[in-house]
């Protein structure tokens, strides 16, 4: 899950740091007692703790944890934030009780965004991940940078990996289509229990014909590109074969959309 | 077969850092597109295109080395981002034909596409 989602669920405050909000944690500890954190605490964790002392923020470091929840509006003092920003860890403040904090982000990975103070339940898309990531056109030296980072993503999550491998291999393909033909795209990486989703939006020339480039062999990529390996024509049909659905929107000299989907 | 076999039987030249793994079935192709397509979890894969980009479809494709043959020198760069993200890199100064002859002999089986 990531930390956004935590913050979110919670109505938490960020204390450090907004840009690292990205990061995912594969699980939540909550514990005042930071020998426990240590004993039993797991790598890339989060901690929930009523302790906001210098000790809670170094426990969570040298148990390799992402970062830790304040309850109870709790705030660290000053040395603990210098410690967590040097050492890049997301420290995050909410007014809830440890009890109320751990059933918020439980219902919110199950879909549901409980109202602070109210007892109201808001239904909502289960949102466990939303990440957005950055191509550029042209760019061979970096080509397939980012479907590296989102097979690293779902593999820290823990999904099958023959599930991940279809993600990887399709958001390659749509990654390489961006870096031949188009300008830039944004990426977006969204989970949620049931659903892997890929958006690859990009700035380009567009698709004329959708149909005619979705067949085997079908190629408009240069003889550079061919050289390098990359251009067969094979990187719209392999896409659909590796998603569970697909739905291409492309506009002529706009960009075209690239929207895929994965049922987990 | 593993990897370590690959070193200790066949003589391949191990260039990245790595860890071993099982090797399943061969794929060959210097098209980066066939192997996104058509490459096996587990195959070894051997081609002669030595550009960074190999790294990241090999990762993705899951595949459980690249063997670069015919003794093409493999720029650092390669190297370096494959030792990054565990792909291991070995190569030869034979050429495909031959290194295939001696996989084969060695008892791996041609990628079956049945499996």
């Amino acid at each position: 899950m990531q930390i956004r989602m935590i913050k979110e669920a919670l109505g938490a405050s960020v204390i450090e740091s907004e840009d690292r909000l990205d990061t995912v944690v594969e699980h939540i500890y909550a514990s005042d007692l930071m020998s426990d954190v240590l004993a039993f605490g797991k790598p890339n964790s989060i901690l929930l703790t009523g302790l906001a002392t210098q000790q809670a923020v170094i426990s969570t470091y040298m148990a390799e944890f992402k970062g830790v929840v304040f309850i109870r509006g709790k705030r660290p003092k000053d040395g603990s934030l210098k410690f967590a920003k040097d050492n890049h860890l997301i420290l995050l403040s909410t007014e809830l009780d440890m009890f109320e904090a751990c059933v918020r982000i439980d219902a919110f990975s199950k879909g549901r965004l409980l109202k602070p103070g109210t007892g109201v339940v808001e239904e909502k898309p289960a949102m466990l991940l939303n990440h957005e990531l950055f191509i550029n056109g042209s760019d061979f030296a970096n080509a397939g940078m980012v479907s590296t980072e989102v097979k690293s993503i779902l593999k820290k999550i823990g999904f099958d990996p023959k599930l991940i491998r279809r993600v990887a291999i399709s958001t390659y393909e749509g990654e390489m289509n961006v870096v031949m033909h188009a300008i830039r795209a944004r990426v977006t990486l969204a989970v949620t229990p049931k659903v892997i989703e890929v958006v690859i939006d990009d700035e380009g020339k567009g698709i004329p014909d959708v149909e005619q480039a979705m067949q085997e062999g079908y190629t408009t990529a240069t003889e550079e590109m061919r050289a390098m390996g990359f251009g067969s024509g094979m990187g719209l049909p392999n896409i659909k074969r590796n998603s569970d659905e697909l739905v291409i929107k492309s506009a002529i000299g706009k960009g075209t959309i690239l929207q895929m989907k994965f049922f987990i | 077969m593993t990897t370590q076999d690959l070193i200790d039987k066949i003589g391949l030249k191990p260039l990245s850092k790595f860890e071993h793994r099982n090797v399943d079935g061969v794929f060959i192709s210097d098209m980066i597109s066939d192997v996104m397509a058509g490459a096996k979890s587990g195959n070894l894969w051997l081609t002669v295109q030595t550009h960074k980009s190999i790294v990241p479809a090999a990762n993705l494709v899951d595949v459980a080395a690249i063997v670069i043959t015919s003794g093409k020198e493999v720029p650092q760069e390669t190297i370096a981002l494959a030792s990054k993200y565990n792909i291991g890199i070995l190569c030869t100064g034979l050429p495909t034909f031959e290194l295939v002859g001696k996989l084969y002999a060695s008892g791996l089986s041609p990628n079956n596409p049945l499996k």
